[in-house]
C-alpha cells in the first residue's frame, strides 16, 4: 500500500493509473510529492500506542 | 445616521435601532451596498450579491416592523452567507466554476433559520473551493483580499466571510470550519468566529468536506453577535444525523463580563511549537489580562497537540476523497489544481491508516477531556503567525520558516478533531498593523463559558473597535 514504508515511484506511478490518476509529468511529479507527505503523517501516526483503542467517532453528540 | 457607522455597527447595537425604528432595514441594506461597491474592487469577498433581492426583502422586513411584526435581534440585519450553504434559488458553486450555475431548490437547515429570524441575505461569500484550504485563494472567482493589507490572505477557506466582517460590507457572515476555517479567517481578519460543538449547528444543506470534521458557525466583529447568532441557528436538526439533541440556551445570557473564578489552562505544548514572538506577546498579554480579571491560569500539558495535524489530515483528506470521488472521476480536470491534487492525494490513504488515525483521534479527545476535567478553558493562539502574502507557500513563524497550510492550521486542527468549541477573538495587531487571534475553547456544548470569557477580554480592550483602512 501507498502508506507502507518507502513508497517507490514505479508503485505511485501504478497506484495513480488504477485510481484514474492521470496529468502532466510535473503534475505528477507534485502528486508524488504529496503522497509521500502522506506518508509521513501515516508513520507519525504508527507510532502512537493505540492498542485497546477501538476506531470509533473521537466525538458523538449526545442523543435522547 | 452616517452609513460607515451603520455598517460598523454590530448586530446587538443595531437591532435595538432597528425594533425602536430609529433606523430601517431599508437604510441599513442601502449603507451595505455603498460600502460593497466601495470596497469589493479590492476585497473580492462576494461570489453573488444580492443587490435587489435583498432591497426588496428590506422593504418588507420594515412593512412588518412599522406593523409591528418585529421578529427579533436579526430582522432587518443583512447576513452573507459563505458559498456552499445552499439557498433557494440563489446560486451556490462551492467555490468552484464547476458549480457556477448550480442553483439549489432547498434552504439549507440555517439559511432558513436565518430567513425565519427576519435577517436579510446580502449575497455568497468567496471561499478557498470546496473550502479545501486554509489560505482563501482561488482561482475561479479571484483570491480575497484582506481589508487589513490587501497583498494579504484573508485566510480561509471562509475568506469572503472574514474580510465582509472586517470591511462592514455585511453584520453577520458566516462560515464552515473543517481544520479551522471559521477561526483561521476570523484571526486575520481581526473579527470573531465561533467554531460551535460538533452537532450544534446543522450541516444539513451545506457541501461537505469531511462528515465528521465539519463545523458551520458565526462569524461576526463581536462576541454578543456571535452569541445572538447562536440564538438563531444552534439546534437539533432531524435532518442532520450527526445533530445533537441537547437544550439550547440563550448564549446572550453569558455575557456577563465576568471571569472571576474561571479556571484556563495554557498548553505549553503551544508555545513550543513554531511562533512568531509579536504572536506569543499578544497572545501571553491577553492571558494576563484575563486573570487581572480574576481569572485562574496555569499552565497544562496536551501531549496529543503534536500529533493532531497527522490525525487531522488523514481523517480530512479520507473523508474530502470520499466526497468528491464522484466528481474527481467526472470533472477532475476542472478542479483547481491545489484542491484536485489534494483529493487525488487523499486516494492513497488505505482504510487501515484511516481507521489507525480514528483511533488516535479517540486518544486526542479523551486527553482533550481529561485537560477540561481540571481547567475551564484551553487558551493560546489562533494562529502562530500574521497573515501571509497571497499565494506564499511558507511562512516564517519566530525563527522557523514552515509551509503555509500546516502553519495557519497548527492550533486549530485539534478541536476539529474531539468537536470542541472553540472561538478567535481580536487580541492585537503586529507592528505591520495586521491582526492577531486568541483562540479560547471549552467542553463540549459549554459555549456559554467560551463566549463568557472571550466577551469579558474583548469588553476589556479596544482591539474590536479598530477598522481596516478601507
Amino acid at each position: 500500500m501507498a502508506t507502507e514504508e518507502n513508497l517507490s515511484r514505479e508503485d505511485f506511478d501504478r497506484q495513480a493509473e488504477l485510481y484514474g490518476i492521470i496529468g502532466e509529468p510535473a503534475y505528477l511529479d507534485e502528486l508524488y510529492a504529496q503522497v509521500r507527505g502522506i506518508h509521513i503523517m501515516a508513520k507519525t501516526i504508527k507510532n502512537i500506542d493505540v492498542s485497546g483503542v477501538e476506531p470509533d467517532m473521537a466525538f458523538i453528540p449526545p442523543t435522547d | 445616521m452616517d452609513t460607515l457607522e451603520i455598517c460598523y455597527m454590530s448586530a446587538g447595537a443595531l437591532s435595538k435601532l432597528v425594533e425602536s425604528k430609529e433606523v430601517s432595514p431599508v437604510e441599513i441594506i442601502d449603507a451595505h451596498l455603498s460600502r460593497i461597491d466601495a470596497t469589493e474592487p479590492v476585497l473580492n469577498s462576494f461570489i453573488t450579491l444580492l443587490a435587489d433581492a435583498s432591497q426588496i426583502a428590506a422593504r418588507q422586513a420594515e412593512k412588518d416592523i412599522q406593523a409591528g411584526r418585529y421578529k427579533g435581534p436579526l430582522h432587518g440585519i443583512p447576513v452573507g452567507l459563505k458559498d456552499l450553504y445552499n439557498t433557494a434559488g440563489v446560486r451556490t458553486t462551492s467555490g468552484s466554476k464547476i458549480f457556477d450555475t448550480f442553483i439549489p431548490m432547498e434552504d439549507c437547515t440555517v439559511a432558513e433559520k436565518f430567513q425565519q429570524a427576519g435577517a436579510i441575505l446580502l449575497g455568497k461569500l468567496n471561499m478557498h473551493p470546496f473550502a479545501y484550504g486554509p489560505t482563501g485563494e482561488n482561482l475561479d472567482y479571484g483570491h480575497m483580499h484582506n481589508p487589513w493589507n490587501p497583498e494579504k490572505i484573508t485566510g480561509g477557506s471562509s475568506g469572503g466571510s472574514g474580510s465582509a466582517a472586517a470591511a462592514g460590507q455585511c453584520t453577520i457572515t458566516t462560515g464552515s470550519d473543517t481544520g479551522g476555517s471559521i477561526r483561521i479567517p476570523a484571526a486575520l481578519c481581526g473579527i470573531v468566529g465561533l467554531k460551535p460543538t460538533y452537532g450544534l449547528v446543522s450541516r444539513w444543506g451545506l457541501t461537505a468536506l469531511s462528515w465528521s470534521l465539519d463545523h458551520p458557525g458565526p462569524m461576526v466583529r463581536t462576541v454578543e453577535d456571535a452569541a445572538i447568532t447562536m440564538n438563531v441557528i444552534a439546534g437539533h436538526d432531524p435532518k442532520d444525523v450527526a445533530s445533537a439533541k441537547v437544550a439550547i440556551p440563550d448564549y446572550t445570557s453569558a455575557l456577563t463580563g465576568d471571569v472571576r473564578g474561571l479556571r484556563i489552562g495554557m498548553p505549553k505544548e503551544y508555545f513550543e511549537a513554531p511562533l512568531d514572538p509579536q504572536v506569543r506577546k499578544a497572545v501571553q498579554d491577553a492571558v494576563s489580562l484575563l486573570e487581572s480579571m480574576g481569572a485562574e491560569v496555569k499552565e497544562v500539558s496536551f501531549p496529543m497537540f503534536n500529533e493532531s495535524q497527522a490525525i487531522s489530515s488523514t481523517v480530512l483528506m479520507s473523508e474530502a476523497s470520499a466526497f468528491h470521488r464522484d466528481l474527481l472521476e467526472k470533472d477532475g480536470h476542472q478542479l483547481y489544481e491545489p484542491v484536485r491534487q489534494r483529493l487525488e492525494a487523499g486516494l492513497f490513504i488505505s482504510a487501515a491508516d484511516y481507521l489507525r488515525a480514528q483511533q488516535a483521534r479517540t486518544l486526542l479527545d479523551q486527553e482533550g477531556r481529561r485537560l477540561l476535567d481540571d481547567v475551564d478553558l484551553l487558551a493560546g493562539p489562533t494562529e502562530p503567525v500574521t497573515a501571509p502574502e497571497i499565494l506564499a507557500p511558507r511562512v516564517l513563524a519566530g525563527e522557523q520558516e514552515i509551509g503555509v497550510v500546516g502553519a495557519l492550521t497548527q492550533y486549530t486542527r485539534p478541536y476539529n478533531i474531539n468537536g470542541f468549541p472553540a472561538i478567535s477573538v481580536p487580541c492585537g495587531f503586529s507592528s505591520a498593523g495586521m491582526p492577531i487571534g486568541l483562540q479560547l475553547a471549552g467542553k463540549p456544548f459549554d459555549e456559554l463559558t467560551v463566549l463568557r470569557a472571550a466577551h469579558a477580554y474583548e469588553q476589556a480592550t479596544d482591539w474590536h473597535t479598530r477598522r481596516p483602512p478601507l
